[in-house]
């Protein structure tokens, strides 16, 4: 069976700034070495690991956005690495990223309607029904009021704004979705709706999803499969319930045991409390 | 620390002999053939030949651009026959209009127009960083606004229209300043002063206007910096962050920036020296430009090329000196 | 008697013709050596309780109410006192440590700084043997050599020792952290976590610890208050909070939560 994405040995190198000489090439930095995986249609993978690991370099290796040095990445048992043109644009379309920042990825000059029907746009393709409907279209699949499409970025909240951002990711029923950090800058509370709205939208879609985090919790919730990434290279990779149940490099046992975490007994009794008010509740 | 500068001095003498080699080229290949202009009225073709013959003007491209980088290392010597000139090293040409030495020309100008850039410099760094010390403490107050508009003023009115307009003013109308006089200063020294101040402060008031809103910025913009909360958080007092954490950091930029203006304007004030009448680098290119004297014009621009060149690398050093984190970087 | 009581503590900016608050009635007691956790999301306020308490408020906003801190009332101190006490008797931890440092003094300068703006006549040497011996509380290995480096020649979990040890130089008797792993790597968090707790029991400093991270805070503080924009929701030890939320918006954050030794189906939300 061949994957929906397939990474096979990626190298990437960057020249490290300040070490170039007048006739000698600058010294190079391996931020990311040898990695491979392999990511299904429907599953999401997550990259995981800490600040310098290679994991988002990784992702744009793999999104194409930026080249690699050495390896490369198959999308639907298809070369994409030395892809140009128009080959190279319908790869884009496929793979999609979502970022970080939500707001520094949406142009604030442009209405949410522009923004989420933007790779439509670059696609060149036709429009049914003119954008407009599209896009609230799209915003009623992310969970925002489709009378916003004429609102710009700034008159939303950074959960609503990461919203937009995946509805300009799914405007064009992409193969793959890539979620670089995606949540790691929202609270708490938010964090947890633009989770939910992941997973479903993947179960709709099927699309497969590399999920780039540091947050080892976040993780376990949204992952089918993990890769723990450190130095540039995946030290561990497996199901999601067997490297954070039974993980096996000393790495992944260390990034799992620095995760703070509530006191056992405290959430056990949080639970008890909990079940006893809603029977409480129930009744009346 | 070392290799950086060997590679700076490096990457230095590879930009200036290119600056030599393009302005050789622009000058002896594209403009008029300067064995027809100093050859004057009554001229022959032999005569021009033989003119081009002494000058070497005969000889390929690449063989007079070496005799002038010969030239400028061990010097040269120019004509031929009974008149022969000795060029001695840095030769950067004989200016046949004037009967002169290039090196010798700009080694009597040189002091003059060091003069004017030293005290331009002190005027406009003194009134750029009081300014915007003034405008960054007072932000958005009448203070601030009013500075604003000074300085916008300043950087907006040409640099001739203020020099004859204060000429007019001080010199003529209200006659708070001699009639400048070229005067040795060993002779007279407040006259010889006097000369000077119209051209500084012309020269000073574009500079100190734009040195105003930069340490404005960066004063402001280091204020906003979390080191200074921190500084604050540890109950300093107020002059102390002021000093220690918001200066130091806000006016690095400004120092170097001033580094850099200050080379280039060694190169000559061209408006200035030639409406104030002085003789300095600047009024010798403007005098070369009229006469079409092309050793001197190359000489001129050669000379700011040169300038500009190592106030860059100069300042550059001095920022790794001052900012640990460039420091850290060459190493 | 507590270290510091805070009574009806309000900040407010001032908008054209009206206050905007962002700290809205806020009451609380500190006791000596006791740990405190501030939770909330963003726009709760928690990181203006805290510059309002060192009385470094931002232009144009105003505090009212009381903080009594060791028995002098903070908020009718004249500046020069005031100053007297910050960075001394109540020190604070940032969150992002290498743009809390100025890069360009050494870190032995600026840890040496708060000590000598407080002791009067101290000498260079003795500065930089405090620095040192500030850095060798916070492990920082090789403290007599690496007093001479730069913030930039630091990893940020060191940078961040740095500004712990920056706020030990005094010997505090209240340490604010504002934040203080929030930029860090989870492994180095982990090491922070742990050496403020060290810190706490070598000498008995009290601490305010604000956060948006329940499981940070879970494992600090013994009292926490989850605040919501600019009001208290919630209060009370650790444990009650923990275990017995009272408040709708507390169980509804706690439920938030991602789980690292738990999956759950769907993340209940807010």
């Amino acid at each position: 069976m061949t994957s929906l994405l397939s990474a096979r040995d990626l190298v990437k190198e960057f020249p490290v700034a300040g070490t170039q000489g007048l006739f000698t090439p600058a010294k190079r930095f391996t931020a990311v070495n040898r990695v491979s995986f392999d990511l299904q249609a429907g599953e999401t993978l997550a990259l995981v690991g800490e600040s310098g690991s290679g994991k988002s370099t990784t992702a744009r290796l793999a999104a194409r956005l930026i080249d690699v040095t050495s390896g490369t990445v198959h999308l639907d048992g298809t070369d994409i690495t030395a892809l140009h043109g128009d080959a190279l644009r319908e790869v884009r379309r496929q793979i999609q990223v979502v970022f970080q920042d939500p707001f520094s990825s949406l142009n604030p000059r442009h209405t949410v309607e522009r923004i989420v029907t933007a790779p439509l746009r670059y696609q060149k393709r036709e429009i049914p029904g003119g954008t407009r409907a599209v896009a609230q279209q799209l915003l009623e699949r992310v969970g925002l009021d489709p009378a916003h499409v004429g609102r710009y970025p700034s008159q939303f909240s950074g959960g609503q704004a990461q919203r937009i951002g995946i509805a300009r990711a799914l405007a064009v029923r992409p193969r793959v979705l890539v979620c670089d950090e995606a949540v790691s800058a929202l609270d708490v509370s938010v964090q947890a709706q633009i989770i939910n709205l992941l997973r479903d939208l993947q179960r709709e879609e099927g699309f497969g999803c590399l999920f780039i985090a540091h947050d080892l919790a976040v993780v376990r919730q949204i992952a089918t499969s993990v890769a723990v990434m450190t130095d540039g290279t995946i030290v561990e990779t497996g199901d999601r319930d067997s490297v954070f149940g039974e993980p096996r490099h000393e790495y992944t046992k260390r990034l799992l045991a620095a995760v703070p975490r509530i006191n056992p007994e405290w959430e056990a009794a949080r639970r008890r409390n909990a079940a006893a008010r809603s029977s409480e509740e129930a009744p009346a | 620390m070392t290799r950086y500068v060997v590679h700076r001095v490096g990457g230095m003498i590879l930009v200036l002999f290119l600056v030599c080699l393009f302005t050789y080229m622009v000058f002896f290949l594209l403009s008029p053939d300067p064995a027809v202009q100093i050859c004057g009225k009554n001229c022959t073709p032999e005569r021009i030949d033989q003119i081009r013959e002494n000058l070497g003007l005969d000889q390929p491209f690449l063989t007079q651009f070496l005799g002038f980088l010969g030239g400028l290392f061990t010097g040269r010597e120019y004509g031929g026959g009974t008149s022969i000139i000795e060029c001695p090293a840095p030769c950067l040409g004989y200016s046949f209009q004037t009967s002169q030495i290039v090196t010798d020309m700009l080694v009597q100008r040189l002091p003059v127009t060091a003069v004017v850039a030293i005290g331009a410099a002190v005027l406009w760094l003194t009134a750029g960083v009081i300014g915007g010390l003034v405008s960054a403490v007072r932000e958005g107050r009448f203070a601030d606004r009013f500075i604003a508009a000074l300085t916008l003023g300043g950087m907006s009115i040409p640099n001739y229209v203020l020099a004859l307009g204060l000429q007019y003013v001080f010199v003529v109308q209200l006659q708070w300043l001699p009639f400048p006089q070229a005067v040795p200063f060993a002779d007279d020294p407040g006259q010889w002063f006097a000369n000077f101040i119209l051209p500084w402060t012309v020269l000073a008031i574009g500079y100190a206007s734009s040195y105003t809103r930069l340490t404005r910025a960066n004063v402001i913009d280091t204020l906003g910096e979390n080191f200074v909360r921190t500084a604050k958080a540890k109950g300093l007092q107020p002059s102390l962050v002021w000093r220690r954490h918001a200066l130091r950091p806000a006016l690095t930029p400004v120092v170097t920036i001033a580094g850099m203006d200050f080379a280039g304007l060694l190169g000559g004030a061209l408006i200035t020296e030639t409406v104030f009448g002085i003789n300095g680098v600047g009024k010798l290119a403007a005098d070369s430009i009229t006469k079409n004297d092309q050793p001197v014009i190359m000489a001129v621009t050669l000379l700011a090329a040169f300038f500009v060149v190592v106030g860059n690398m100069v300042v550059d050093l001095l920022y790794s000196a001052i900012d640990p984190r460039v420091r850290a970087g060459a190493s | 008697m507590s270290l510091l009581t805070v009574r009806g503590l309000t900040v407010a900016f001032r908008a054209i013709n009206h206050d905007v608050p962002v700290v809205a009635g806020l009451d609380f007691d500190l006791p000596r050596s006791g740990a405190l956790g501030i939770v909330g999301e963003s726009g709760s306020g928690k990181s203006m309780t805290s510059l309002a308490i060192m009385g470094l408020l931002p232009a144009g906003a105003t505090r009212t109410g009381s903080i009594v801190f060791d028995g002098t009332e903070l908020t009718a101190l004249p500046e020069r006192r005031m100053r007297a006490i910050r960075g001394d008797r109540i020190a604070m931890i940032f969150q992002d440590p290498l743009s809390s440092l100025n890069p360009y003094y050494t870190v032995g300068t600026q840890i040496a700084e708060a000590y000598r703006a407080h002791r009067s006549g101290v000498s260079r040497k003795t500065a930089r043997k405090v620095a040192i011996e500030a850095m060798e509380r916070v492990h920082i290995r090789d403290a007599a050599r690496r007093v001479d480096d730069y913030p930039h020649q630091f990893s940020g979990g060191m940078r961040q020792r740095v500004m712990i040890a920056m706020a030990l130089s005094t010997e505090p008797e209240l340490i604010i952290a504002d934040e203080p792993t929030t930029a860090l790597d989870v492994t180095v968090q982990a090491q922070i976590l742990e050496l403020l707790a060290e810190v706490r029991r070598d000498t008995g400093a009290a601490l305010i610890l604000i956060t948006h991270d329940l499981a940070v805070v879970s494992e600090v503080a013994d009292h926490l208050l989850v605040m919501r924009r600019g009001e208290v929701v919630e209060s009370g030890t650790a444990a009650q909070v923990f275990s017995d939320p009272r408040h709708a918006y507390t169980r509804a954050l706690l439920d938030a939560v991602p789980r690292i030794d738990d999956t759950i189906g769907e993340l209940r939300s807010t």
